[in-house]
């Protein structure tokens, strides 16, 4: 495996990734023996009923981290575990939000911590299926999640009897095939189906109505991979670490122009200066950061002078972005924000799965749009153009956020560099100059 | 998707014909399955390399330098656009949204692998050892687990890992005729 580039040992805040980097711990044994996996299981199973767990989970305020924030505990209180028929927990490990690397960085270091909270989840919400839905591009951690699964089932904890006790539990793998929508839940059901990945309109919504029309828990690798500390910790224990309406640590990918990228686990609370400049070294030798993303590219932009503000999501709320999937991608002053922004704006317009109009044609509009500007052919016109293409895609228009995203990209960028827009736009000149022209 | 990939992995991309097939078995219509097939970037409908260069270019990576990579690779390579495949079957390359491994940036995916912090150099280099066979087996994810043994066997084409009691697997297997790969 390569280089760890990220969090590992025993600082305190490491609450996931205290053992990442010991030797072989992707093994049952290793993890067992030396990171005390599967004790929260053995809890959950024996001492605890399931509407306990799901009770320590809401105590721990811990709130889903693939991007949309949901209360996690709450989510799982959804699903009527008495009902009758069969219930799923679906697994989003389609990781694919620009900028975000965390899901690869658990899957490829503690894919047992992975199996162990998702056991945890299933029996609190009354699912003897779980299935693990992993983008087809992640081939190590794929790798890494058969093997533990195939480990986790020699060993008798997952099967028909897990651990002696009387409730069948099994997980399977399904391999994506490279769509960034199948990270949307409803979309990422209709995949699992062996649908195209379009997104369904809700309600009904998936604690009633999921996979196979059957009640379904969705989360995120992260927010499973986190169950087994909070049943260990406890709920309230867990609640004291991060902010009060926001606790725990989460684990922030921070990428770009930084000396150290990596994967940080950090306590939700510090701020974004201590994320970029401290943990991850700052932008190279003799250059500022100019921009950074805070929570993947969707997360709306915040400038350098809004490095002081916290990993929170009320911080973020409060300087109109969001933590989202904790992608934090850095660019400094050597690069242009227009040029950024139409990348991104690239890649919803080729994501963008086509079913409603809003978000397949106003991605495109605003790539064309850019073009122009780029192509030193804009003018005041192509800027308002930006500004009501972007109203479009927002404040649900689109089916799904992926329209909102591109809406939000614009919209961000517009509002913190509007003098680098005019001077394309206007002056047809770039002050930095175009650093990421297409090869 | 499963039974796709089964079809993909036989033929090196997927064929009108191998659609139809998948169809048929699985009762599906045609049209239906095309419409899956074409949904999905990992789905080629026209040949690739037996190496294709899956090179991210999506910020993260476009920051820290993937348009020299993507440059390089056709220059050495000699191939003008996406999904051009070198007259001698070897290369071909598409630039992919982000890969999630940003923190190794610029990086790309190439025979079932990623490989991390890329220089103009490592691209020669990674294009010299396929020339001459020198390739690294594939990640061992690239074969099931009930056959992998200690030593990884070198499979050219990733598979699925093996779904126990999920769904029932494609029943026809064996229907295609197995056809060389672009290579020859």
């Amino acid at each position: 495996m390569a280089e760890l580039r990220g969090s590992s040992g025993d600082a305190p805040q490491n609450l996931l990734t205290r053992w990442f980097g010991t030797p072989n711990l992707h093994t049952l044994d290793v993890y067992e023996s030396k990171a005390g996996g599967y004790t929260a299981l053995r809890k959950a199973l024996f001492d605890m009923a399931p509407a306990d767990i799901t009770n320590e989970v809401k105590t721990s305020g811990l709130r889903g981290r693939g991007g949309a924030g949901f209360a996690t505990g709450v989510k799982w209180s959804f699903i009527n575990r008495d009902g009758p028929g069969p219930k799923y927990v679906v697994v989003n490990a389609d990781e694919s939000e620009p900028g975000t690397a965390k899901d690869r960085y658990i899957m490829e270091n503690s894919p047992h911590m992975l199996v162990e909270g998702i056991l945890i989840a299933a029996y609190a919400v009354g699912a003897n299926q779980a299935w693990v839905y992993m983008r087809g591009e992640y081939d190590e951690p794929r790798r890494m999640l058969v093997e533990a699964i195939d480990e986790a089932r020699a060993k008798g904890y997952i099967g028909p009897r897990p651990m002696g006790k009387d409730y069948p539990l099994d997980i399977q793998l399904y391999r994506g095939h490279g769509a960034y929508i199948c990270g949307e839940e409803t979309a990422l059901l209709e995949s699992l189906e062996g649908k195209r990945a379009q997104p369904r309109s809700r309600p009904p919504f998936p604690a009633v109505k999921g996979a196979w029309g059957r009640p379904t828990l969705l989360n995120n690798v992260e927010t499973l991979a986190t169950v087994p500390t909070i049943l260990n910790m406890g709920g309230a224990g867990y609640a004291k670490v991060g902010t009060a309406k926001n606790p725990g640590t989460r684990l922030l990918t921070v990428s770009g122009n930084v000396r150290k990228p990596g994967v940080y686990e950090v306590e939700i609370g510090k701020t974004f200066r201590h994320v970029i400049m401290e943990l991850a070294g700052g932008p190279p030798e003799g250059r500022k950061v100019k921009v950074f993303w805070p929570g993947g590219s969707s997360a709306p932009v915040l400038p350098e002078s809004m490095l002081d503000v916290t990993t929170d999501a009320e911080a973020l709320a409060a300087a109109k972005s969001m933590g989202g999937s904790g992608g934090v991608i850095v660019m400094d002053d050597s690069h242009c924000v227009v040029e950024a922004a139409h990348r991104l704006l690239q890649f919803y317009a080729h994501e963008s799965c086509g079913k409603c109009t809003p978000c397949r044609v106003g991605q495109d509009w605003a790539v064309r749009t850019y073009e122009r500007i780029l192509a030193n052919e804009g003018s005041r016109i192509d800027l308002d153009i930006l500004r009501s293409v972007s109203d479009g895609l927002q404040n649900g228009r689109s089916l799904c956020g992926l329209g909102d995203s591109g809406g939000w990209v614009i919209d961000s960028t517009l509002r913190h560099f509007r003098d680098e827009y005019e001077d394309h736009a206007l002056r047809h000149e770039c002050n930095v100059g175009g650093v990421m022209a297409h090869a | 998707m499963p039974a796709l990939d089964l079809a993909q992995e036989e033929l090196g991309h997927l064929t009108p014909e191998a659609m139809t097939e998948v169809a048929t078995a699985l009762e599906l219509d045609p049209g239906y399955v095309e419409g899956v097939a074409t949904f999905y970037s990992l789905f080629h409908l026209t040949p690739v390399g037996k190496h294709h260069f899956y090179v991210c270019t999506n910020l993260s990576c476009a920051i820290r330098g993937s348009a020299e990579i993507v440059r390089r690779f056709r220059e050495t390579t000699g191939v003008k656009a996406p999904d051009e495949v070198t007259p001698d079957g070897l290369f071909s390359y598409e630039e992919v949204e982000c890969l999630g491994a940003c923190e190794y940036a610029p990086m790309m995916r190439l025979d079932q692998r990623f490989h991390y912090d890329l220089t103009p150099e490592k691209i020669d280099e990674l294009i010299a050892d396929r020339k001459a066979g020198r390739a690294a087996p594939p990640s061992p994810a690239a074969t099931p687990p009930r056959e992998r043994g200690g030593e990884a066997p070198p499979s050219p084409a990733a598979t699925p890992p093996r779904k126990r009691g999920g769904e029932a697997p494609p029943r026809k297997r064996g229907g295609t005729t197995r056809k060389k790969k672009a290579d020859g």
